[in-house]
């Protein structure tokens, strides 16, 4: 039924064509309807409880999505040069998103002097003459509001803070507000030494930009990279073209269904070309693989059609099981991040976990098709023999020399290599923020860098205290704890600025009380509102409600890791609440925080992600090869390249990103394919050799040139990802595909070593045997078995197949097999020195050769073939290894042996009996 | 903060006396105009204000204020002005104490009980600075010196039925005035010369800030005066309205002894809780009056 099910592709081929014509059509319709998504969101979690609070602070106390111009200037106080700028913040005040504009020209100060108090905007407009100029400066300067904030220390930079009003449903928005800023910067440019741009707009719109570029450069690279590889492997332009022709429709299903399902494209599933590209080909390359070693055992004098056909059905019936295996093992890994609360990766874990499945289907269906089409009729990896050449059987040859001739100091080398490479991965930590996504050398990272040097960081978090009582925020106590809050985060030392209302009384009191350098709050509540009366309501209605009963401390900084800013917001989270005691609640958020406090979501997600998949494929696994050590055996060799990957992002310092993190639990689905490879075809040996040692080695000769290729493509494929716009991208490229080197070597040493010593059975042959069910139900040694067990344990046995005439066992040589005769008949004859005496015919069913298994013995008669045979052999030393994994099944075959035993002892005695008769 | 002394104190000067339209108005100059304008105000020496201000934020917050305004002029170039806080209670007692020597001389003197018993002199004015947290600045309010502007007629409009004379101002001293904005706009009422709608413009043209004049009541059979005003900041979008509560034309309201640090010292704590409770429940049925004047605005 599965095999018929494998060959539905070739068994149908004009209607399996027609199918996957109109499904991609169909899907092909839905690629206009695809939408780009960079948008912040999609890296908070949906459930945060936090965004709920965020919305409500950031309505009550304006938007924390603000973008800085920065301008720098060496005669930046300047008429003309201030002229420029003010011209700039009444076009910036023209456009209809922007909420706010925070300059010099909106600045208000006071001004406390020879017993004097001046209250006035800094800047109402640019000055007419130099001195002007001037004396403004000296104002900002005096001015420690503005100082860091707006200004930087030596008054050569100053930065114009334009707050935004997000257009949420308007895709092109962020593109649009980038574009208009970059136009109005592009306008004042040539007047000053520097200036540029940093806010969510600019981000956002390179984070598209970069997108497309990815998308245009990383597809058709990897392609071109994987037809490389391909040719240089498996030295064949068409077995090439096979992989570029599966990609490319299951690139086109996926993006379609992406559009029809709506959902969008993002930093992540831009990698998905690639992806299909690299981890769908080593699908095709296995099954090309398997095809020209098909292929070496038609009959060349067979027409060319005959031998196309003749190699694809082998192929599928030699590789579909596996295929659909490693495809299954794969698709889990993209699917156990679809329940990530994280948007971004749960966008990606459905669109890859597609890509997989479509890949698969037209892999399993059409790859037969084109190769009994088209299959290449020569082959120059597999020699007529079977045996390989070209570079990975060079490859390959390395690692067998090794395995065969090191094989404890591989073992030792790997378990140091593991315990060392655990302990370098304590050191990872976790990002999400969106600045880190991008390399260190780009623009946009400079600019953020350079604003960082000169004033406070663009990033930005709120702390709000709420209490249930307005006016709270008129009594000095209620203010001195913002200013303790304040003071606690200067002490900490992480973050760039603080301000708040404290801030701005402390400032208005030292300017009343001229000459002091303190900066001391009124002591009295009557004091603060009438000192409050100074201030315009758009001076400070970033820092306090309306009805005083919320305040709002702003906290500007350059953190990008995510880990630190993390530790350092906790460490404040922890502080304030001793700070401010029971009667307020306190809040730190912003859109920014939540996005890095995901960071930690990222982490936790990742490792539920991992035991649960590493749990499927167990199961999987140990039902697989019905065995649960089946099942643990089968994870070391994928186990191993994750623990070298994790060891080697602590030791090179990589965050665990939106990114990396994900690397795990693919590169687990791609590990174990070849895991399953080396395991089914040594399985099949095992059927037919009781040399496992051989076996291992014809194995790993036999797999390892798709292995190596598909690794080695894979490797190159990731690889190609270095060249993404994104860090992360780059990150999750290097990392798996030194995870796919990394699987080589647990493939090809660990795997070999770890078979040497099991005997695994695949449920597909327990499924697929075809034995007389009558002749088992019969027969003495599987009694009481059920037919499941009986399967089982036949497997464990070899199937041996004997001419008529030839012998089975022959009489006084010693030998420890005994035999389960399945068809045809054998006789037993006892060669007498004066007579041959026929002792029994046996039927199917029948067992013989059970004295030498129990002990070993002389036979003490021959076994012939009466007809042509077939019969089961059990080993003993082989089913005593082997059946450490089914002490069921081992337990009542003793069980039956005994019972066989006994009743051949009862017909000696009962024989011997006759005989005494016969004599008396 | 001395203008918004100086503010309150023109509210009476933007009083006009209905008058009927001059027959020639039509060729009447910009200049010509103000002067009838001019003309037909006439401050009284002693005024004595109760108002309540609102400021109105983005949002839609509000902000009430109860105050006091005393005026007295001694002559006709020198005037002593005060402004007291009543409400709310926290800023109470809080006083802005101005003498204008005209044309040029302001001085101004805040006093906040608070702080301590002294008076900080305040300096520094700009056309475009507000004060106490209001939109209003002193130039809003102020008649523009006929002698340093230009004043520019434009062509008459009609809004709402109203037939309206439109002014443009410019300063005196701006040579480029062909090529550049107005500084402000008036709009004249022409059946009473009374001024209901004043624009500020930047340098750039754009109108940042309107002022309008609602709740217009005769005085004296001609004269007419406008009992609220609102200025509306286009650039923040704040709102500062000034409803005019009672106002007694007395000497008696305002002796001279009142303009004094002495006066402010001594009567900082002039209503007791009583009172207090009876001006919170004003200050809310104003604030009440005001949002329902304003949705009809």
């Amino acid at each position: 039924m599965f095999k018929r099910l494998l060959l539905t592709g070739l068994e149908y081929q004009l209607t399996t064509i027609s199918v996957l014509l109109i499904i991609t059509v169909i899907t092909a319709m839905g690629l206009n309807r695809l939408s780009i998504d960079t948008g912040l969101d999609s890296l908070i979690p949906a459930n945060d409880p936090m965004r709920l609070v965020y919305e409500r602070i950031s309505d009550e106390f304006g938007t924390d999505n603000r973008t800085i111009i920065y301008i720098r200037d060496t005669n930046l106080w300047t008429p003309q040069k201030l002229e420029a700028l003010e011209k700039l913040h009444h076009e910036l005040g023209k456009l209809d998103y922007v909420t706010r504009v925070d300059d010099l020209f909106s600045l208000h100060t006071i001004r406390g002097e020879d017993g004097k108090v001046d209250s006035r905007p800094l800047m109402p407009e640019a000055p007419a003459t130099l001195e002007l100029a001037q004396q403004i400066r000296q104002d900002a300067l005096d001015n420690p509001l503005i100082v860091d904030n707006f200004i930087s220390v030596d008054a050569t930079v100053t930065a114009i803070i334009v707050s935004i009003r997000e257009a949420r449903n308007d895709n092109d928005f962020n593109f649009r507000v980038n574009n208009d800023l970059n136009n109005l910067v592009a306008g004042i440019q040539p007047l000053f030494d520097e200036v540029v741009q940093v806010g969510s707009p600019r981000i956002n719109t390179e984070l598209k930009t970069s997108l497309a570029a990815d998308f245009k450069l990383l597809g058709p690279l990897s392609a071109f990279i994987l037809v490389l590889s391909i040719v240089v492997f498996l030295r064949s332009t068409t077995a090439a073209l096979i992989p570029i022709i599966t990609s490319a429709l299951s690139i086109i299903w996926t993006f379609g269904l992406m559009g029809w399902l709506g959902l969008p494209v993002n930093i992540l599933s831009v990698m998905l070309p690639s992806l299909i590209i690299v981890i769908g080909s080593t699908e095709d390359t296995h099954l090309i693989a398997s095809y020209f070693h098909s292929m070496t055992k038609t009959e060349s004098s067979a027409s060319s059609r005959e031998r196309r056909r003749i190699a694809s059905r082998m192929m599928m019936n030699h590789m579909g099981l596996p295929l659909v295996l490693t495809i299954s093992t794969t698709l889990l890994g993209f699917a156990s991040n679809i329940f990530n609360s994280i948007g971004l990766i749960q966008d990606f874990a459905i669109s890859s976990t597609m890509a997989i499945l479509f890949n698969g289907l037209i892999t399993l269906l059409l790859v037969p098709i084109l190769l009994e089409r088209f299959g290449p009729l020569k082959n120059s990896i597999y020699q007529q023999d079977g045996h390989m050449s070209g570079v990975a059987s060079l490859v390959s040859s390395a690692f067998s020399f090794s395995q065969s001739r090191f094989p404890r100091m591989i073992l030792v080398i790997t378990g140091v290599l593991c315990v060392f490479f655990i302990y370098a991965a304590s050191k990872l930590h976790v990002t999400n923020d969106p600045l880190s996504y991008f390399p260190e050398h780009r623009p946009l990272i400079q600019d953020a860098k350079l604003i960082h040097q000169d004033l406070s960081g663009i990033k930005l978090f709120f702390i709000t205290l709420e209490t249930d009582r307005e006016k709270s925020f008129q009594h000095p106590r209620n203010i001195q704890k913002l200013a303790d809050i304040q003071k606690f985060i200067r002490k900490q030392g992480a973050f760039d600025r603080s301000i708040s209302l404290a801030d701005h009384l402390a400032f208005v009191n030292r300017e009343f009380r001229q000459g002091e350098e303190k900066l001391d709050l009124p002591e009295s509540r009557e004091l603060v509102s009438q000192f409050l009366l100074f201030f315009h309501r758009s001076d400070l209605e970033s820092y306090i409600s309306h009805d005083m009963s919320k305040a709002n401390i702003i906290v500007r900084h350059n953190i990008h890791d995510s880990h630190t800013l993390n530790r350092y917001v906790e460490e404040l989270r922890q502080a304030i609440p001793a700070i401010v005691g029971n009667e307020m609640k306190a809040s730190i958020v912003s859109e920014n925080l939540m996005v890095n406090q995901a960071a930690e979501s990222l982490m936790i997600a990742q490792v539920k992600s991992l035991v649960i998949l590493l749990f499927v494929i167990f199961l999987i696994m140990s039902a697989m090869y019905t065995s649960f050590k089946g099942g643990v055996i089968s994870l070391v060799p994928a186990v191993i390249p994750i623990v070298l990957m994790f060891g080697t992002m602590g030791l090179l310092d990589i965050p665990l990103n939106p990114g990396t993190a994900m690397v795990a639990v693919i590169a687990i689905g791609i590990a174990i394919d070849g895991t399953i490879h080396l395991l089914s075809r040594y399985n099949e040996l095992c059927r037919r050799t009781d040399n496992y040692i051989e076996a291992v080695s014809i194995t790993v000769h036999e797999e390892s040139t798709p292995l190596v290729t598909a690794s080695l493509s894979l490797a190159f494929g990731f690889g190609i990802l270095l060249l993404s716009n994104f860090t992360v991208v780059a990150q999750f490229g290097a990392l798996a595909a030194a995870t796919m080197l990394f699987s080589i070597y647990a493939n090809l040493l660990i795997t070999p070593l770890i078979m040497t010593h099991v005997r695994l059975v695949g449920l597909h042959q327990i499924l697929a045997i075809s034995v007389d069910k009558v002749v088992l139900e019969n027969s003495p040694l599987f009694a009481d078995m059920s037919n499941y067990q009986r399967r089982k344990a036949i497997l464990i046995s070899e199937l041996n197949e004997f001419d008529a005439g030839e012998k089975l066992i022959v009489q006084d040589t010693s030998g420890r097999n005994m035999y389960l005769l399945l068809s045809g008949e054998v006789d037993v004859i006892r060669h007498n020195p004066d007579e041959d005496l026929h002792l029994a015919t046996l039927k199917p069913g029948q067992v013989f050769g059970e004295i030498g298994f129990i002990k070993e013995t002389h036979r003490t008669a021959d076994v012939q073939a009466r007809t042509d045979v077939s019969v089961l052999r059990f080993d003993y030393d082989k089913l005593k290894k082997d059946l450490k994994l089914f002490p069921n099944i081992i337990a009542k075959l003793n069980f039956n042996i005994s019972c066989i035993l006994g009743e051949r002892l009862a017909d000696v005695v009962e024989s011997m009996g006759h005989a005494n008769k016969q004599e008396k | 903060m001395k203008f918004l002394t100086t503010t309150l104190l023109f509210i009476p000067l933007l009083t006009v006396t209905a008058i009927p339209v001059r027959a020639d108005s039509a060729h009447m100059s910009g200049k010509q105009i103000m002067e009838e304008v001019y003309r037909r105000h006439e401050q009284f020496p002693y005024i004595y204000e109760e108002q309540v201000m609102v400021l109105i934020d983005a949002a839609g917050n509000r902000d009430t204020r109860k105050l006091r305004r005393y005026s007295r002029l001694d002559s006709a170039d020198n005037g002593r002005y005060l402004l007291l806080f009543d409400d709310p209670p926290e800023v109470r007692g809080v006083g802005l104490l101005t003498t204008i020597q005209h044309p040029d001389s302001i001085q101004a003197g805040i006093y906040l009980p608070a702080f301590g018993d002294k008076l900080i002199e305040s300096i520094g004015q700009n056309e475009s600075e507000s004060f106490l947290g209001t939109d209003f600045s002193v130039y809003d309010l102020l008649p523009e010196p006929l002698e340093k502007y230009h004043f520019q007629r434009q062509p008459d409009n009609m809004i709402d039925e109203v037939n309206y004379f439109i002014i443009d101002i410019y300063k005196l001293n701006n040579a480029q005035r062909e090529s550049t904005p107005p500084y402000k706009r008036h709009y004249i009422r022409q059946d009473n010369y009374y001024i209901t709608r004043t624009d500020t413009f930047d340098r750039h043209g754009r109108i940042y800030k309107r002022q309008t004049h609602h709740d217009l009541k005769p005085l004296g059979g001609q004269m007419w005066r406008a009992n609220m005003m609102l200025m509306e900041n286009m650039k923040t979008s704040h709102q500062t309205l000034i409803k005019i509560e009672r106002r007694v034309f007395s000497r008696d309201y305002v002796p001279e002894s009142l303009f004094t640090l002495q006066w402010l010292i001594d009567n900082q704590h002039m209503s007791d809780e009583e009172e207090t409770a009876e001006n919170d429940k004003d200050t809310a049925a104003s604030a009440d009056a005001v949002s329902l004047t304003l949705g009809r605005l």
